[in-house]
């Protein structure tokens, strides 16, 4: 008796064994077809990521080590400057301002971008709310609208002489707070104007809440939990992935908010720098004062600040995102 | 047998669907040479045309439209038919033109420069704007003298584009500025209107035979200013029951020219650069700010900036019809008209009142510049000659502006009057070309975009901001400029 065939270790003499070796030739070379064949079927997306991300990444890497101008007079050449950008980027108190100011809106904005929708996305999957649907529309609508044009709506909006809300707290006697020109409210109200946009995190919710299954619920019940418990046992624990999802994307957001400040505030982020957040700083030199270098360079000092705030997040997970299958 | 028929048909799918990648492939990097059959079409149908010469033949000529006037919408019509009749009249040059808008001009040109893809011709632009671009300009002595341009017609005007690389534009248009007002609300106000004319060194008098008469200075475009200047329950700004929280109509603003370095001039012309070379505000520019503030913030009498966004006045104040005056700019007139686009005509122009027996009519000044990494600088000084001669008085029109070639501003006003038919005072204008800003408030300086934005800072806190210390903004102001003019 062959024992190999009892041990599960099979005799490369056999033939059954030199059936199988052959067979796994063949696979092996299929296998490296169908990879090359894989290879070229995605080397067009290969080769556009690498010309037209991976490319200028590395670019900009490498321009913020220079004294790169987008527009310099004849004869000036650009010059590799070490670690010149770095260390004047730490010494620029427009940076640290606008760092700041980022900081101060973060604080507001992203518990605000995540529990605002999370709140509307509660409401609108309510068994006993009316007309859910249209309400749902109504939500979703104004980010659909360009933000330019919504905040050229907001402006007249504030407007602490003739807008809307001057004019209703006017009517019951109220002076209308300076909004736009408040080094105090103008974060708030930023903050406020970006809830205009979060129906993409209402809906994103709304699906997480629904997915949530119900035998969870009905075994909650059945254990005596009220609505409170409810929410924080059974619903936030389910869709805390879609809550970590939506918490970085806000971060990201936040890396790249620009429109609404600068077209509402002006490239000074008025009032006295008070709204000239990171971004309008790298917007102005690099684009105003031309300094493609120093610019690269705080593109990539908020890239840094944005993925460190990211890993800490996705560190933090585990202690708050509760996944129904454990990790492999 | 069935496997080696699904293992063929497997292959022929793959085959298939390589080919179909490529294809696609083909199709989006094939642009060129879809191009290039429509192209060969094209020219296969000029063969057809005798007389009729392919675009391909043409030296291409391209015009950057933006970084001052001509990217407005209502601009446009007009510059393209323009561009139209020039490639009509000939059959060597293509004259393309690009519109940018103003807000972002700058940056697109800035990063065609960079990715060397500079427009050949860039304009109309005035001074501030140019600057932002120095040293990027051909200069044109030596195109002027091999083609007998007659330079010699605008005098001394064209020495302000005499700078380190030579002559880099030719005058084309002016913009001396005037007092803008509105009849109708100083006939409501009973008031006589400002002066039409400037009396000897600019200085003339107000209401003359009225009970209003006094030197046409400033306090008394403060004092006619309160007077109209109107709250919602009629009260004026002499009121002691004017509510500034609800005004109505204003006297006074300082229309687009709202710029620290444009306000200040007002008062005088002056540099914040030093004879040692150090930053030193003009004290008559402070005097300006401080003037404007009070006028906003204590007196009611000038519109703040958030009353200026307003839907109410939607950032064109004079134009609302809730300002009395305006001083501002010739090019201004661009700007005065209904929402259907009909020009207004319950408006006039006047002379603009003295500081301390100054008068000062601020000054602008439109050139094309030609880029000098331009490859065909000849074909481009030749756009550049029917832009400025050809065309000059009908691309003058749509900007707004005057002829820097003093003879034709008659033609140019006959034009205007066409648009404003109320018999405008046009002759201040013209006299207000002697009471120029010299140094003009957009002459360049060291560092000139980061110096220049940091002036700029200055008018948000001057409009919005009623305990704003202009005094220490001043100090600041200086110290700042120094440091940013030794990093340049």
């Amino acid at each position: 008796m062959d024992i190999s065939i009892f041990s599960g270790q099979a005799d490369d003499n056999t033939p059954t064994a030199k059936l199988n070796s052959g067979s796994e030739v063949f696979e092996g070379a299929q296998a490296r077809r169908e990879r090359i064949r894989g290879m070229l079927f995605v080397s067009p997306w290969l080769v556009g990521l690498g010309l037209f991300y991976v490319f200028p990444i590395l670019a900009s890497l490498l321009m913020s080590f220079t004294n790169y101008q987008l527009v310099s007079d004849s004869g000036v050449s650009t010059e590799w400057v070490g670690v010149d950008n770095w260390r004047r980027m730490f010494q620029d108190a427009r940076v640290w301002n606008g760092l700041w100011v980022t900081i101060k809106f973060a604080v507001m904005f992203i518990p605000m971008s995540t529990l605002f929708p999370l709140g509307l996305a509660y409401l609108l999957t309510s068994e006993r709310l009316w007309g859910r649907r249209f309400f749902r529309v109504m939500f979703y609508l104004p980010s659909m609208i360009p933000f330019v044009a919504s905040v050229m709506v907001w402006r007249f909006y504030l407007n602490d002489q003739t807008g809307w809300i001057s004019k209703i707290l006017g009517s019951v006697g109220f002076e209308a707070p300076n909004l736009l020109s408040s080094k105090e409210l103008i974060l708030p109200t930023l903050v406020f104007i970006a809830m205009w946009g979060v129906g993409n995190s209402i809906i994103i919710f709304i699906a997480a809440l629904n997915g949530v299954p119900t035998q969870l619920y009905e075994a909650a019940r059945i254990d005596g939990a009220n609505k409170w418990r409810l929410f924080r046992d059974v619903t936030w624990p389910m869709i805390s992935p879609i809550t970590l999802y939506n918490i970085t994307m806000s971060l990201v957001a936040l890396g790249q908010y620009f429109l609404v400040p600068f077209v509402l505030q002006g490239p000074s982020g008025k009032p006295e720098g008070a709204s000239q957040f990171f971004t309008m700083v790298f917007f102005q030199e690099t684009f105003s004062f031309f300094n493609g270098g120093y610019g690269a360079t705080l593109a990539w000092g908020m890239f840094i600040v944005v993925f460190s705030l990211s890993v800490v997040i996705f560190k933090t997970a585990k202690y708050w995102v509760h996944y129904e299958y454990e990790e492999r | 047998m069935k496997l080696l028929k699904r293992r063929r048909l497997g292959r022929l799918k793959t085959s298939l669907a390589l080919l179909l990648t490529l294809g696609l492939l083909a199709a989006a990097c094939g642009g060129s040479s879809e191009n290039a059959d429509s192209s060969e079409s094209s020219s296969d149908r000029s063969d057809s045309n005798e007389g009729e010469s392919s675009s391909g033949d043409r030296v291409e000529i391209r015009w950057f439209v933006g970084l001052g006037t001509g990217s407005q919408e209502e601009q446009i019509d007009g510059q393209e038919k323009i561009i139209e009749e020039f490639n009509d009249s000939q059959d060597q040059i293509e004259l393309v033109v690009e519109f940018v808008d103003n807000g972002t001009a700058s940056s697109v040109l800035a990063t065609q420069i960079a990715a060397g893809n500079a427009p050949d011709i860039i304009g109309p632009v005035g001074l501030g704007g140019s600057n932002a671009f120095a040293g990027q300009y051909l200069d044109l002595s030596g195109l002027i003298e091999s083609t007998g341009y007659d330079i010699e017609r605008f005098d001394e005007t064209s020495e302000i584009y005499r700078d380190d690389d030579g002559l880099t534009g030719i005058p084309f248009a002016v913009f001396p500025s005037a007092m803008y007002y509105n009849k109708d609300l100083f006939d409501e106000a009973g008031l006589p209107y400002p002066p039409a004319a400037y009396g000897d060194g600019g200085i003339t008098t107000y209401g003359e035979g009225t009970e209003w008469e006094g030197e046409w200075n400033y306090d008394k475009v403060e004092e006619i200013s309160k007077i109209l200047s109107v709250d919602v329950n009629g009260n004026d700004a002499n009121s002691p029951e004017y509510d500034k929280t609800a005004i109505e109509q204003f006297g006074y603003v300082n229309q687009f020219t709202e710029d620290p370095a444009a306000m200040g001039s007002h008062f005088g012309a002056g540099s914040v650069v030093s004879p040692d070379d150090t930053a030193k505000i003009p004290d008559q520019w402070v005097a300006q700010w401080k003037w404007y503030q009070n006028m906003i913030h204590n007196l009611g009498a000038a519109p703040s900036f958030e009353y200026q966004e307003s839907e109410v006045m939607a950032g064109n104040a004079f134009n609302s019809g809730r300002v009395a005056m305006a001083n501002t700019h010739l090019w201004y007139t661009c700007c005065l008209a209904d929402e259907d686009g009909n020009f207004r005509d319950n408006w006039d122009l006047a002379a603009l009142p003295n500081y301390e027996g100054t008068v000062v009519s601020k000054f602008h000044g439109d050139t094309f510049r030609i880029h000098e990494e331009s490859e065909h600088p000849e074909e481009a000084f030749e756009v550049l000659v029917y832009l400025q001669d050809t065309a000059g008085l009908e691309l003058l029109s749509i900007y707004g502006a005057m002829p820097a070639d003093s003879g034709g501003a008659g033609n140019f006003f006959v034009e205007l009057d066409q648009q404003f038919t109320q018999d405008v005072n046009w002759d201040v204008i013209i006299d207000g070309l002697d009471y120029p800003d010299v140094p003009n408030h957009e002459a360049n300086m060291p560092n000139f975009l980061e110096a220049d934005a940091r002036i700029k800072e200055l008018k948000d806190p001057i409009l919005s901001d009623p305990d704003f210390d202009i005094d220490a903004a001043v100090k600041e102001l200086e110290s700042d400029l120094d440091e940013i003019w030794s990093e340049g």
